[in-house]
């Protein structure tokens, strides 16, 4: 037991302990790493950020989210009881939401740690408005699972779609819920917890799959192998994007769901217009297609619609962008951009996306006009390039807790970069066409080595002095490029560091190796020292 | 006039319980909050219970399934 | 059997990309135009004052300063032809027809894009075509249109090559009689004793991926009048007839390895098989030369990438189909390491086809060039013991 320190009691400053009591601790003294339980993740109590922000974060964060998350499961059902009973029995039957879903809080938890004032505030309304979309696909998957008592009229008029077949593709279609097959079992849940999804991957590899396929592919279509997908569809849009591995696990989902399945590649050299024609005949098949399997017919009127209100959303990302870019007054943190921003370009116009945009742009505004520093202890700003760890999303939290390494943009971010004509059909159709081969892991990995190379220009828009290079080890794509980025950033003396990782799978890269190369850079090569020196070395090798 | 005073009474009673109660449920919220207790019931209790549901779950054995041309009556019969 | 009369020669051609047969039709005044997948029509290439050559990298086992360009986690096919490639072993070929149909050798011919020292060639350029998922109208509508931008406008501008219709029908008859006389050496694999290897065959049908057609079809000729009195051995040294299937394999000794362990390789279904690749190019009534080659060579593909439900789903019962034509005893598949299409197609096509067609199969992850051949060899002859168990069982 320890001997109560009579003289470490009079050493303590009272006003110091007050001030830090009020306000919170200054970055460089919070020591946030001994808040940790060992390899749980859990902390011995959650971080102290002063009075102001600690219940900012108890009330408007941590009781608002849980409560909304009871709260929105009524609103998307219309209000209707039997959706909480739907979405217990859900609950219980899929392990990617049962094992997963009340362990959002702790994503918050990690993704927002050390954040303070409209850092904290902003990020975390990108936060609630993933929760919400996410909220309604589960929502609306649990209501027509038709295996569990859902409706199977509102199962008729279900599309279900590969994640990457962007959602605009049924913006045209009233009453039609177009749901993505793996956005919430696999993509979604892999932040919050990543427990789950290592039984996806092992499903597949038991069953002969071998370990080297990207095990993003692996674990959707692990999935299905584990009878793990609800039945809330007659039929299914698949894609070839973001890679072949994609294309692969096409065969797998087509024997496992065994339903009517249209298939919507994308050309790969889309720098070619004379690509464009054969890519809008493919979404105009998908939207036949869905007309046959719905009943529902296309409506033109309501597509334009939500472009515009799509387009509205990539103006408010833009804005983002420039803020980001040319100040120190973006409030958003590296995580809390990213996800949000491949959330709701991939996965189409929602409410909650405008009311997100709406709370934020008054709080970014105001970083702007007082010109608050919002990441006042930045070192570096980063960028960060290629596609990052599922499991560890909040690496770059740590990396600015702990060295100050602040992500400014990232590269799934810049996808999608375009508005929508809505002037007329064909161009419109040319545009969609356009915009879905600009997708996530494929605008810049695909068609050509000046795609990926794209980095150095958006270092320099981005202002960015540093790069943090993804080495997803099993991405094919990645891979095969990594000697020629080695002598660019030689030849342009650039500092980059290699993270490793393998996607959703932590058991090939991972936490604590990925802090250890990112500290050993830091260390030898940048001959700097750490913020937080508790930071630099904990055990969370069985956390969420 | 008595009445009154003791249905007055009896309010500001109803209504001082009532906000004691929930300031002690708030307390008692915040104490869950701080101490982290909602994420150590999660992470000992309640994942490690869900865990052992899906393990032990019955599932569809994926070989069972055939995989031959679809059934072009399918929509028909649905 | 009595060896074939230029079986060496064609081994001979075989051991390097730059072979006496491609240095003879350079000197000829044609250019050599490199590919590396079945989706960059080879008779587009074959055109006048052109010959195709699809790209190996014979003997390449250790392919280290491309694993430093590609990482040593790639497909080794797309890191040994990079090997190769800066070894100087490409200088000859004047431009690359490439296509970006499989992640890495897409990221190989990338490099040669992008470091322009690669190949020692002043003539040297490279030139990308979008090759479509599907077998519909649309994909075949799209993949004429690239043909003709992205081949045919390429070769005609940047190398003055004829490529008129006129052109185009000499190339596809020429093409053609190439791959008549394969399929009738083909033919004799149907046998129910064989009078040709797949080891033999494999070597013939590679040949004429990687020499100017012109120089070699007078020994395909008369191969193939050899092949009319070849006799088999009295008693057949193989003890069970295979079908190989998967991804790119141009290795004959792994042929060889599998029918030294007892299984005769009777079927080639694989990226540079024969089975696809040497099919002849019929035209139809209205269609131009241009269209049909489209056609054709979309159809024809069985490749892992085609995502239409019903042809993922005619894929396994293709394979199948070709075990019954060539009286398979068993079906061997293999994927090479780091594939991703057909690792997965490789898990799949071994349970579907043995459950569902109920052909014994054997599932082999291998390298480009085998080194490891011990391990292969006790695989294969687990292989064809347990499929010879199983026609003792069922009494053949």
């Amino acid at each position: 037991m320890k001997r109560f320190d009579l003289k470490k009691l009079k050493d303590l400053d009272a006003k110091k302990l007050a001030k830090d009591f009020w306000y919170g601790k200054p970055h460089g003294e919070r020591r946030l790493g001994d808040l940790y339980i060992p390899k749980t993740g859990l902390y011995k109590h959650r971080e102290w950020r002063g009075v102001k922000d600690t219940m900012y974060y108890f009330n408007n964060i941590w009781l608002y989210n849980y409560g909304h998350m009871v709260t929105d499961i009524l609103k998307y059902s219309g209000g209707n009881p039997k959706g909480l009973v739907q979405f217990v029995k859900g609950t219980m039957r899929y392990r990617w939401m049962g094992q997963t879903y009340l362990t959002v809080m702790h994503w918050f938890d990690r993704c927002l740690e050390g954040m303070r004032d409209e850092t904290l505030r902003a990020t975390a309304w990108h936060f609630r408005g993933i929760v919400s979309a996410c909220l309604y696909q589960i929502v609306e998957m649990f209501n027509r699972d038709i295996t569990l008592g859902g409706d199977p009229e509102k199962w008729r008029k279900t599309i279900a779609h590969d994640e990457t077949v962007w959602g605009g593709v049924f913006y045209g279609f009233p009453d039609v819920a177009h749901i993505p097959l793996q956005m919430i079992p696999y993509f979604v849940t892999c932040h919050c917890n990543n427990h789950t999804v290592l039984n996806y991957i092992d499903a597949a590899q038991a069953l002969g799959l071998p370990g080297d396929p990207c095990p993003m592919c692996q674990a959707e279509a692990g999935i299905f192998l584990q009878d793990d997908v609800p039945d809330f569809f007659p039929a299914l849009v698949t894609t070839n994007e973001a890679c072949d591995g994609s294309v692969a696990t096409s065969v797998i989902q087509d024997w496992m769901i065994n339903k009517p399945l249209f298939a919507m590649p994308q050309p790969m050299q889309f720098d070619d217009d004379s690509v464009l024609e054969n890519c809008a005949k493919e979404i105009e098949g998908a939207i036949k297609f869905t007309e046959e399997m719905t009943g529902v017919k296309f409506d033109w009127e309501l597509l334009k619609k939500k472009l515009q209100d799509q387009n509205e959303l990539q103006r408010n990302e833009w804005e983002k962008w420039d803020v980001a870019a040319n100040t120190n007054s973006y409030p958003i943190n590296g995580v809390g951009q990213a996800l949000y921003r491949i959330f709701y370009s991939q996965y189409g116009d929602m409410d909650c996306w405008h009311e997100t945009d709406a709370k934020v742009k008054k709080i970014m505004d105001k970083c702007v006009e007082q010109k608050i520093n919002t990441f006042p202890m930045t070192r570096h700003r980063v960028i960060a390039w290629s596609c990052a760890p599922l499991y560890y999303s909040a690496w770059c939290t740590w990396a600015y807790n702990c060295w100050g390494l602040n992500t400014i943009i990232n590269m799934d971010s810049l996808m999608f970069d375009m508005e929508i004509r809505t002037d007329s059909y064909e161009n419109c159709l040319l545009d969609m066409a356009k915009y879905h081969e600009w997708a996530p892991m494929r605008r810049m990995a695909v068609g050509g080595l000046q795609h990926i190379f794209e980095l150095w220009e958006n270092m320099e828009k981005f202002n960015c002095d540093m790069v943090m290079m993804y080495d997803q080890i099993k991405c094919k794509g990645m891979q095969g490029v990594v000697g020629l980025f080695e002598d660019e950033f030689r030849a342009r003396n650039i500092h980059a560091i290699w993270m490793p990782h393998a996607l959703p799978d932590k058991r090939d890269v991972s936490r604590a190796e990925i802090r250890k190369i990112i500290n050993d850079y830091m260390f030898t090569v940048m001959g700097e020292e750490p913020l937080d020196p508790s930071l630099l070395e904990f055990d969370d090798s069985n956390s969420w | 006039m008595k009445k009154k005073e003791k249905k007055q009474n009896k309010a500001l009673k109803v209504l001082g319980k009532t906000v004691g109660a929930l300031a002690v449920a708030y307390a008692g919220l915040f104490t869950v909050f701080y101490l982290d207790l909602d994420g150590k019931l999660l992470y000992y209790v309640v994942e490690p219970f869900m865990q052992k549901r899906f393990d032990n779950m019955e599932r569809r054995d994926p070989m069972s399934m055939p995989y031959d041309q679809i059934d072009s009556e399918y929509m028909k019969r649905k | 059997m009595r060896d074939l009369k230029h079986l060496i020669y064609f081994e001979d051609l075989l051991q390097e990309a730059n072979n006496d047969l491609v240095r003879k039709g350079k000197e000829d005044g044609n250019i050599a135009l490199g590919y590396t997948c079945y989706f960059m029509p080879e008779v587009l290439l074959d055109l006048p004052g052109a010959f195709a050559v699809r790209l190996r990298a014979p003997r390449c086992t250790s392919p280290d300063i491309a694993s430093y360009y590609m990482s040593g986690r790639t497909c080794h096919y797309g890191r040994s032809l990079m090997e190769r490639a800066l070894e100087g072993g490409y200088n000859f070929i004047d431009a690359q027809l490439a296509t970006e149909t499989c992640t890495v050798t897409c990221r190989f011919q990338e490099h040669l894009e992008y470091m322009d020292d690669v190949i020692n060639n002043a003539k040297f350029d490279i030139e990308f075509t979008d090759v479509p998922f599907k077998k519909t109208k649309n994909g075949i509508d799209h993949y004429e249109k690239q043909l003709s931008i992205h081949v045919l406008d390429f070769l005609k501008n940047k190398y003055d090559i004829d490529t008129s219709d006129a052109a185009l029908m000499k190339a596809i008859e020429e093409h053609n009689e190439v791959c008549r006389l394969i399929q009738e050496i083909g033919e004799y694999r149907k046998l129910d004793n064989p009078t040709i290897t797949g080891y033999e065959f494999q070597i013939i049908n590679l040949v004429t991926m990687v020499c100017p057609k012109y120089l070699i079809i007078d020994k395909l000729r008369e191969t193939a009048e050899e092949m009319k009195t070849r006799k088999p051995d009295d008693k057949p040294n193989y003890r069970i007839k295979v079908e190989l299937v998967g991804a790119e394999n141009d290795d004959p000794d792994f042929t060889k390895l599998i029918e030294s362990c007892g299984a005769l390789v009777v079927a080639d279904r694989h990226c540079y098989g024969s089975l696809e690749s040497r099919q002849p190019i019929e035209i139809k009534e209205g269609e131009t030369p241009l269209r049909a080659i489209a056609r054709h060579y979309l159809l024809t593909s069985q490749c892992a990438r085609f995502m239409e439900q019903q042809e993922m789903r005619a894929r396994k019962k293709r394979v199948a189909d070709i075990a019954d034509e060539y009286k398979a005893d068993g079906i061997i598949v293999i994927s090479n390491k780091f594939c991703e299409y057909w690792s997965y197609e490789r898990m799949i096509d071994t349970l579907v086809l043995p459950r569902d067609y109920g052909y014994p199969v054997c599932s082999i992850e291998k390298e480009y060039i085998n080194s490891a051949s011990g391990q292969l060899r006790t695989r294969f002859q687990a292989f064809v013991e347990s499929v010879e168990l199983k026609k003792i069982q069922e009494g053949k």
